[in-house]
């Protein structure tokens, strides 16, 4: 508004007071206590979080897989205690650096030998773990340390720890040579019940040998002790050899997984639990880990002249049909003086599991092998041979025996190497073979056709003869019955001549059969006479007595 | 303005208008200190420049001010889910707004959050100090600028809603859900402050005039 148009204004209208108010507050505004209010509340605000806030460590990892700055959490037994705040690259650029804020609440656990570890879903033997990590992402799992030195740089471990601190129960080390299905978090089963689990193994590759490291659980480490057998329970094991098939099942989480079960032996069980850390062999199954133990074995070849189809490589050998060791290599031989390929066996042979046997057989002497050595020689001066032979005819198995086949000429075990070698017999099939073949290649020559052909050629001309034959047979044989007719007639006549009673032989003959009678009588009557009286030969017959007459008897002379 | 002979404002001619009924009423005489003046027809308090009015304005700044730290460095809303719970700082969202490739956002809410309240709290401190040397430096400018700050005052409070949204609206129950956290309370009580504080600056106080004996400040 410019002052021309207010000049010509007519002038305001008189315009009243406004009422004079005494002020009662004379100090400074009340309004400061708006800021003194909002220091105390910023000032309490950042000292809570100031106070919440525990130490920041770092912590060394190969990769940042899965770490997230800002979001990936740091859990102790499933609590989050902390969380990552920055994933940087170090400065050699070989590994990743974590910077990991911790709560207050635990700003004790970043002490010496505190662990950390990156958990993310892992599928491995012992099931599916950190599954909820697919979704929330990976987390830094911690193990708290009991150190009391405080520590800021870590560097985290690759895999989650196998043994939490704390966890009771005692850690064992295995020796194998085949890691087989085991893997780590395979169970420990004993009597099938998971008891402890595989928490590693390494491989020394100095002394070539495999160390897996378990965990027995509390309260079960006390079935452990020194001579508690641990074999490898890995899923199913089908074994078909000469005895046959045999499949042995364990359960079902260690058929998928494998596993390690172990057992003691009969009468050990008194014995005190095995210390922490103790070394064990770990056995390839359950047969082998309760034999009892072998001792050192000793090595010997076998030489045979035949075809060894189906004698594999750890086939057993049998002293007498007990199994005192096993094939271990096969090979074939040129024999140039006999222009012939032997099979050279090579075979380990546990002279302890002779047992008895060898304690009284054998020689005393320092050296183990050397003594062995002896006893077997003595063996095959008495006749033990090995033979080759099939112990299942159905998969054509084949095994070792070491027998004393009666009938064989002499032989001696041949030390001039360093394996003594066995001397051998050819095996029982293989005896049997070469006549079968002999016996099948003479009725091979057997001329078959010929015969059949020449069989033919009779028969039809015996037909043929015979066709020709039948009516002179014909004829012959109405003869023939002409001719016993009349013979018949024949003998009836005779017949009717000689045996009817009315027949005049029949009568000649009585009559003379009478005459025969009379003659014997009177034959009869001379020797009573002559037995009386004997002296009537030489005087004759004395003068008939005199008697009174009587009627005389008619004379019968 | 030394030869202000002319008349121009309403202290020169101690003449008081009165915001609420429009009465104008004007100061015959002199009175004494610690009494303040009030409209005759609706006892609406009146003055010409505001009483302590700078005082105000400055302990609001002061505070806002201390208020602005922990509503950023504090997180001023958690999420949580099944899987355990985030925090959210406002500059940690913007962030994950620009590594998630969405700049566009992430400026939106970088300007709306942290450049606002900012150059709200710098504006109002140049205003307070200028008023208080009695500058008569670029006067038009400072106006506009107050009246800037007064426009632009309650879009700062776009991320307190959206959070009171996001808490009330997002609720799973177990499963999940938005919390505010004490950052968020802090970060309100920015805003309200500034826009307190630029409240109770009196724009009149860009205009100083040459002292006159009616009055003592």
């Amino acid at each position: 508004m410019s002052e021309d148009t207010l000049g010509s204004a007519p002038p305001p209208p008189p315009v009243t007071p406004p009422t004079p108010v005494t002020r009662k507050w004379h100090g400074p505004s009340l309004v400061w206590l708006v800021p003194i209010v909002a220091l105390a509340v910023g000032v309490a605000l950042l000292i809570r979080a100031v106070l919440s806030t525990g130490p920041q460590v770092t912590i060394d990892f190969h990769s940042a897989n899965g770490l997230r700055p800002g979001k990936t959490e740091v859990r102790y037994k499933e609590v989050v205690v902390g969380r990552v705040e920055a994933v940087t690259l170090s400065e050699k650029r070989d590994h990743v650096q974590a910077t990991v804020r911790l709560d207050r609440s635990v700003s004790n656990i970043a002490v010496e030998d505190t662990r950390f570890w990156v958990v993310r879903p892992r599928i491995d033997t012992a099931g599916v773990s950190g599954i909820e990590t697919l979704f929330s992402g990976a987390y830094i799992g911690v193990d708290a340390g009991e150190s009391t030195k405080q520590r800021r740089h870590f560097t985290g471990l690759e895999n989650p720890p196998f043994v939490l601190r704390g966890e009771p129960g005692r850690g064992f080390v295995l020796r194998t040579d085949d890691l087989g299905s085991l893997d780590v978090g395979s169970p420990i089963l004993y009597k099938r019940n998971r008891v402890g689990r595989v928490v590693g193994y390494n491989l020394d590759p100095l002394i070539d040998e495999l160390s897996v490291q378990i965990f027995i659980e509390a309260p079960y480490d006390k079935l452990v002790n020194p001579q508690t057998r641990f074999w490898n329970a890995s899923g199913v094991e089908v074994s078909l050899n000469s005895s046959g098939l045999r499949v042995d099942t364990q359960t079902l989480a260690s058929v998928i997984s494998g596993g390690i079960s172990f057992e003691r032996p009969q009468g050990t069980q008194g014995l005190p639990p095995a210390s922490d850390g103790t070394r064990f062999n770990l056995f390839p199954d359950r047969k082998a880990a309760l034999a009892p133990p072998d001792g050192p074995p000793l090595r010997v070849r076998m030489v045979f002249d035949q075809s060894v189809r189906g004698l594999d490589i750890d086939a057993p050998v049998d002293f007498l049909g007990i199994d005192i060791g096993v094939i271990k290599a096969v090979r074939l031989d040129y024999d140039g003086k006999r222009k012939r390929f032997p099979v050279e066996v090579e075979a380990e042979i546990y002279p302890t599991r002779l047992g008895a046997v060898r304690n009284s057989l054998r020689q005393e002497g320092d050296d183990e092998t050397r003594r062995d050595t002896t006893l077997l020689q003595r063996l095959v001066q008495s006749g033990l041979r090995a033979q080759a032979r099939t112990g299942n005819l159905l998969t054509g198995q084949m095994y070792v025996a070491l027998d004393f086949p009666g009938k064989v000429s002499k032989a001696e075990l041949d030390t001039s190497t360093a394996i003594p070698a066995i001397p051998t017999v050819p095996g029982t099939l293989a005896d049997v073979q070469p006549q079968i073949a002999e016996i099948v290649a003479k009725v091979n020559k057997v001329p078959f056709d010929e015969i059949g052909r020449n069989l033919n050629e009779t028969l039809s001309q015996a037909n043929k003869a015979i066709s020709q034959l039948r009516p002179e047979a014909q004829a012959s044989l109405a003869e023939v019955r002409r001719t016993l007719q009349s013979v018949q007639e024949t003998l009836q006549r005779a017949d009717r001549s000689l045996f009817d009673p009315s027949a005049p032989i029949q009568r000649n003959a009585e009559q003379t059969l009478v005459d025969l009678q009379r003659a014997a009588q009177s034959l009869r009557v001379l020797t009573d006479y002559l037995q009386r009286h004997p002296e009537s030969l030489l005087r004759g017959k004395p003068d008939d007595a005199k008697i009174p007459a009587s009627p005389a008897s008619p004379e019968r002379r | 303005m030394s030869e202000a002979s002319s008349l121009q404002t309403g202290s020169q001619m101690r003449l008081y208008g009165c915001p609420t009924c429009g009465r104008v009423s004007q100061l015959l005489h002199a009175v004494p200190d610690g009494t303040f003046l009030q409209c005759p027809r609706c006892a609406t308090p009146l003055y010409h420049e505001r009483p302590r009015s700078l005082q105000r304005t400055w302990a609001y700044l002061i505070a806002a001010t201390v208020l602005y730290i922990p509503a950023n460095l504090l997180p001023i809303m958690s999420t949580s889910n099944v899987f355990g719970e985030t925090l959210h700082t406002i500059l940690g969202g913007i962030e994950e707004l620009r590594t998630g490739g969405d700049w566009l956002l992430a400026v939106i809410v970088f300007i709306a959050s942290i450049a606002v309240p900012l150059l709200k709290i710098g504006a109002l401190l140049v205003l307070v100090i200028t008023a208080q040397r009695r500058s008569r430096w670029k006067q038009v400018e400072r106006a506009q600028l107050y009246r800037m700050i007064e426009a632009v005052g309650h879009w700062s409070m776009l991320d307190v809603f959206v959070v009171v949204l996001l808490v009330g609206t997002i609720r799973f129950g177990p499963l999940g859900g938005v919390m505010p956290q004490p950052g968020l309370l802090a970060f309100g009580a920015v805003v309200v402050l500034t826009m307190l504080a630029a409240g109770s600056f009196d724009p009149r106080l860009i205009w100083p005039e040459e002292k006159d004996d009616t009055r003592h400040p």
